[in-house]
């Protein structure tokens, strides 16, 4: 338990880093943000506004200390400014309604990818010498493909060649958006298209990394001890040899959310799917920086709770982790 | 030839990394599949030099024909300007490549500084460091290069490529660091340190090159990371939209509806550039995790015709060997003998060679006996252990007999065994103990759990009561306490873990028992207790047990009968004290003398000069003969066989293989194979 402990204050650290980085970044980088901003605005900012974008993004006259005692104080109580790009909503209306979508599409889709790539892997591994070594630079080619461009052939080929799919949008617009069938059924729909670019992009990384750890494990003392107590192949591919080698696998997946999470984010906008990768596109664009510093937050916030829970399910494989 | 040698001394020790070979491993980067890579990568740093000047347009010029596919005047069609997507993707790949490679060697050079520091400082500066690392990987690098890329001016590629470095060097810094803590601790850095070098100094000349591989792995992942990562922030419009990049081509089709239109020839090609170039360097990138991880290679292309002999041998074989009832439990046996290894051969194949590892091996376990082992590491014997046990894995390949007599008197080949029979057969009647407990139990199972798995095979009948009634049991019969059954390995002190091993051989009341070292990796005291333990097991439960050591004292201890093996060759086979007496051979002798007794007169130690032999470059005639201090004229010429020894007042028949022993004449079979 100790371990998680030490984890969890590893995450509060990392947690301070972000937040604080997002309060250096405006006032290190070159320019003033926050002038060209107002500028874009041409007094249509309430000065209540303006007072929250300097308080965010920097204002000449206090001290840098008080300065980021203000940006803590807005932080904690969720005061994020007004977005540009969607003007005149508050940057948490903004998030509000696109957060649900990311995080629904993106949490399965990233483990549903982990849990075939490593399954595949793992067979790979096992089968090692065999035909299904082919498999190798097949995923080698399929990981170096850009989520967003295997996106935009996905689309291509079954939203528009074939029209199997919807082209864009996170649900059919002539159903209400609420807990009923005929909603839940189209976001499903809409989803599908989505979920298969995330997962099948992401499954090559795993499936090579497992397959790298399993060849290394099964030259492990344990698993001959397993073949020589002539346990049924079964037992010994999976107690022995996966179990084992998904420990590191697993640390890695931990590790690579970050990446995963970015790499989908940027898939959402080639489906104009309502999530925050769409958003942050926008806020790209708009150049609008409350928006943009707000998602930051949110998404580094999000990485670090999936790490968290990763960790505690590491905590849960590996009993060496859990000695005191 | 490479590949055997890392395989041979991956089943006997681990090989120490010495300078000469800090550079090896750009040798390895000649598998074919790092060679296709390479030749990928190489075509697509020739296209971006001289892309801009075999471009057929410049790749902004507008033009009348809008949204056109492939045609002779555009190989890859127009956009809906009409510029040419082939001249654009020419000058893009200038850009996207100059980035990705830049942003590279920027972030390699982070890694290295702060990884090589950090793990060779240690202390403070090391958690410092490390943590900083670990912030920087746990970071969503994506929305945090958004995020930086928005503030930067539009100036260009510069800022992008310092962005992409400064987000992009923590996993790279994290591997280093872990790599360098363990290489110094390795002998020839501690060796450097010992005789004064500066620290700079044994960064530079010892770490660094042993890092080269490792670091070129990093770099290359960095780049297909780095051009990823620039076509996103082009495709989400950040870099500058007039300088064009893959990834700018990319933003262009999307932003003017290239897919709603259909003009797949606009989006398609500059993202097929990326994906292959990806490839290509993730293909060069795993001939260099292959040679950092020898047990991967083992897994590639030269294992593939053994794996299918042996899988051709498992079909077609099937000895018909029936598990023994469990009634008829050791109730008088018939035969004496239960095992017999006839001219057991262990090679490995390489791709173009063959390194015999166990050479015509012949020995015979009796009922209930000792059969002790001997030889200095790199002698063969735990490859023998290997091959009785039938643990090898391709391209280890095992010939000769191995006939094992039941209660009963029927006799099987189980080298001939089919998969399924071999399973049975296992642990019920053939059981080993590794020589290292820790690495032989499963970390992730309780010591319990790993004996009950044994049951349930290989007892499908047994209650659940009963088979925990039987742990206890065996766990009582090492002296581990009941309360430990759900103990994982790592919660075990390491002479619990070498009873609880002991247990796990025990389980089925197997006839045989092999004993790989059982106790090398423990202090004297654990170790006496342990043997005695195995001993007094013996007596009671009656199995034979083949026990392999270089401990010869030891040996001559608990054995009835001794064989020493040298290069793979079993050189001499006598009762353990007809042997104590006096051994035959030069180098029994040699190893006699290498050892204290435990217990018996004392003796001068001498030790054998020189160093065991290379096993694939074997001396001519004797393979001992370099390192004999008896070698005469012969030795070099004539390959000894074992003769038969008599002495007035010796136990037992005994044998040995030396010129030395029943005339040269007596060898003149070795003398035509002296050439082997």
């Amino acid at each position: 338990m100790k371990i998680l402990l030490r984890r969890g204050i590893f995450y509060l650290i990392t947690a301070w880093a972000a937040i604080s980085l997002n309060f250096l970044l405006p006032r290190i980088m070159p320019g003033s943000p926050i002038d060209a901003l107002i500028a874009k605005f041409r007094g249509r900012l309430s000065p209540q506004a303006i007072e929250a974008f300097r308080v965010l993004f920097g204002q000449k006259d206090t001290s840098l200390w008080q300065q980021y005692v203000d940006y803590w104080h807005s932080i904690l109580t969720g005061q994020f400014g007004i977005s540009y790009a969607y003007y005149p909503s508050p940057v948490t209306e903004v998030l509000g309604n696109s957060i649900g979508w990311t995080l629904v599409l993106i949490s399965i889709c990233t483990i549903l990818g982990f849990l075939v790539g490593t399954g595949l892997g793992m067979l790979v591994g096992w089968k090692r010498g065999t035909w299904l070594d082919a498999l190798i630079p097949v995923t080698n080619f399929i990981s170096s493909i850009p989520y967003f461009w295997f996106a935009m052939v996905i689309v291509f080929v079954f939203a528009i060649t074939l029209r199997w799919f919807p082209l864009s949008g996170g649900y059919s617009i002539t159903t209400e958006i609420g807990f009923n069938a005929d909603f839940l059924g189209s976001a499903v729909y809409y989803a599908i298209l989505p979920a298969f670019t995330i997962v099948a992009t992401a499954i090559g990384g795993w499936l090579i990394g497992m397959r790298n750890m399993m060849v290394t494990t099964l030259a492990e003392d344990f698993v001959r001890m397993a073949e020589a107590k002539g346990l049924p192949r079964r037992r010994v591919m999976f107690t022995y040899a996966a179990r084992n080698a998904i420990l590191p696998s697993f640390s890695g997946f931990a590790m690579s959310l970050g990446f995963v999470v970015g790499g989908s984010i940027v898939t959402e906008i080639v489906f104009n799917y309502p999530g925050i990768g769409s958003v942050l596109f926008k806020a790209a664009q708009a150049q609008d920086y409350p928006l943009m510093q707000a998602l930051f937050l949110f998404i580094t916030l999000a990485v670090l709770v999936a790490n968290v829970l990763a960790d505690i399910a590491y905590v849960f494989l590996d009993p060496r982790t859990r000695e005191n | 030839m490479a590949i055997t040698q890392a395989i041979i001394a991956d089943t006997e020790e681990s090989p120490t990394p010495s300078r000469a070979s800090a550079f090896a491993w750009v040798r390895a980067i000649r598998s074919p599949g790092a060679l296709i890579g390479m030749v990928i990568v190489g075509i697509f740093c020739v296209l971006a030099i001289i892309g801009p000047l075999i471009a057929p347009y410049d790749p902004s010029a507008v033009s009348a024909g809008g949204l056109r596919g492939p045609s002779a005047d555009h190989w890859l069609g127009t956009t809906q300007t009409g510029q040419d997507i082939l001249s654009q993707l020419l000058y893009g790949a200038q850009i996207s490549m100059s980035v990705g490679l830049a942003s590279a060697v920027v972030a390699t050079l982070l890694s290295v500084i702060v990884g090589l520091t950090a793990g060779y400082l240690g202390g403070i500066g090391d958690e410092a460091l490390s943590l900083l690392a670990n912030v920087f990987l746990v970071l969503p690098t994506l929305p945090l290069t958004v995020i930086l890329a928005a503030y930067l001016p539009k100036t260009g590629s510069l800022g992008i490529i310092l962005v992409i470095a400064v987000t992009n060097w923590a996993w790279g810094a994290r591997v280093l660091r872990a790599q360098t803590l363990s290489l110094r601790k390795r002998d020839f850095v501690e060796a450097a340190r010992a005789t004064g070098e500066r620290t700079g100094g044994i960064i530079l000349r010892d770490i660094f090159p042993n890092q080269i591989a490792v670091i070129a792995a990093s770099f290359l992942g960095t780049v297909t990371l780095a051009i990823l990562i620039q076509a996103s922030l082009a495709f989400l419009g950040l870099t500058s939209v007039t300088e064009w990049s893959w990834g700018t081509i990319l933003y262009w089709a999307q932003v003017s509806s290239a897919l709603l239109v259909g003009a797949w020839w606009w989006f398609v090609p500059a993202g097929l550039a990326i994906a292959l170039l990806g490839t290509g360097l993730s293909l060069v990138n795993f001939g260099i995790d292959e040679f950092i991880n020898p047990r991967l290679r083992q897994a590639g292309l030269g294992t593939r015709r053994a794996r299918r002999a042996a899988a051709r041998r498992a079909r077609m074989t099937r000895t018909g060997w029936r598990r023994r009832p469990r009634t008829a439990q050791r109730s008088t046996p018939v035969v004496d003998t239960i095992l017999e290894i006839r001219d057991m051969r262990v090679e490995y194949v390489g791709q173009h060679d063959r390194t015999r590892a166990v050479d015509g091996v012949s020995l015979t376990l009796h009922r209930g006996e000792v059969l002790g082992i001997a030889g200095e590491s790199g002698s063969g014997k735990s490859t023998l252990a290997y091959a009785i046990t039938r643990l090898h894995k391709p391209p280890a390949e095992i010939t000769g007999e191995l006939i094992y007599t039941d209660a009963g008197g029927a006799t099987t080949d189980v080298l001939k065994m089919s998969e399924d029979e071999l399973r049975d057969f296992r642990w019920d009647e053939l059981s080993i103990v590794f020589q290292s407990a820790m690495h032989a139990l499963n970390p992730i199972l309780p010591i319990g759990e790993q004996i009950d798995d044994v049951l349930r095979a290989h007892r499908p009948g047994m209650s659940k009561r009963d088979r925990d009634a039987r742990i206890a049991e065996l766990l009582g019969l090492v002296g581990i306490q009941k309360d430990r059954v759900r103990a994982y390995p790592h919660e075990l002190s390491g002479g619990m873990r070498q009873r609880a091993m002991i247990a796990i051989g025990l389980a089925l009341d197997p006839e045989v028992i092999v004993m790989d070292e059982p106790t090398t990796a423990l202090d004297v005291v654990i170790q006496r207790q342990i043997v005695e333990q195995i001993m007094e097991l013996k007596d009671r439960l009656g199995f034979a047990v083949i026990f392999i050591t270089h401990d010869l004292s030891l040996l001559i201890e608990l054995s009835d009968t001794i064989a020493v093996m040298y290069a793979g060759r079993v050189v001499e086979i006598a009762a353990a004290q007809d042997f104590y007496r006096e051994p035959k051979h030069p180098y029994s002798a040699g190893l006699l003398g290498s050892f204290p007794t435990l217990s018996g007169p004392r003796r001068e130690l001498t030790g054998i000069p020189g160093a065991p032999p290379d096993l694939r470059r074997l001396p001519t005639g004797c393979a001992f003969h370099p390192r004999c201090p008896l070698a005469f004229d012969a030795c070099p010429k004539v390959d000894p066989v074992l003769v038969q020894i008599t002495d007035p007042g010796q136990r037992a028949p005994r044998e040995a293989a030396c010129l030395l022993h029943g005339g040269v004449e007596a060898h003149a079979d070795g003398l035509a194979e002296a050439t082997r």
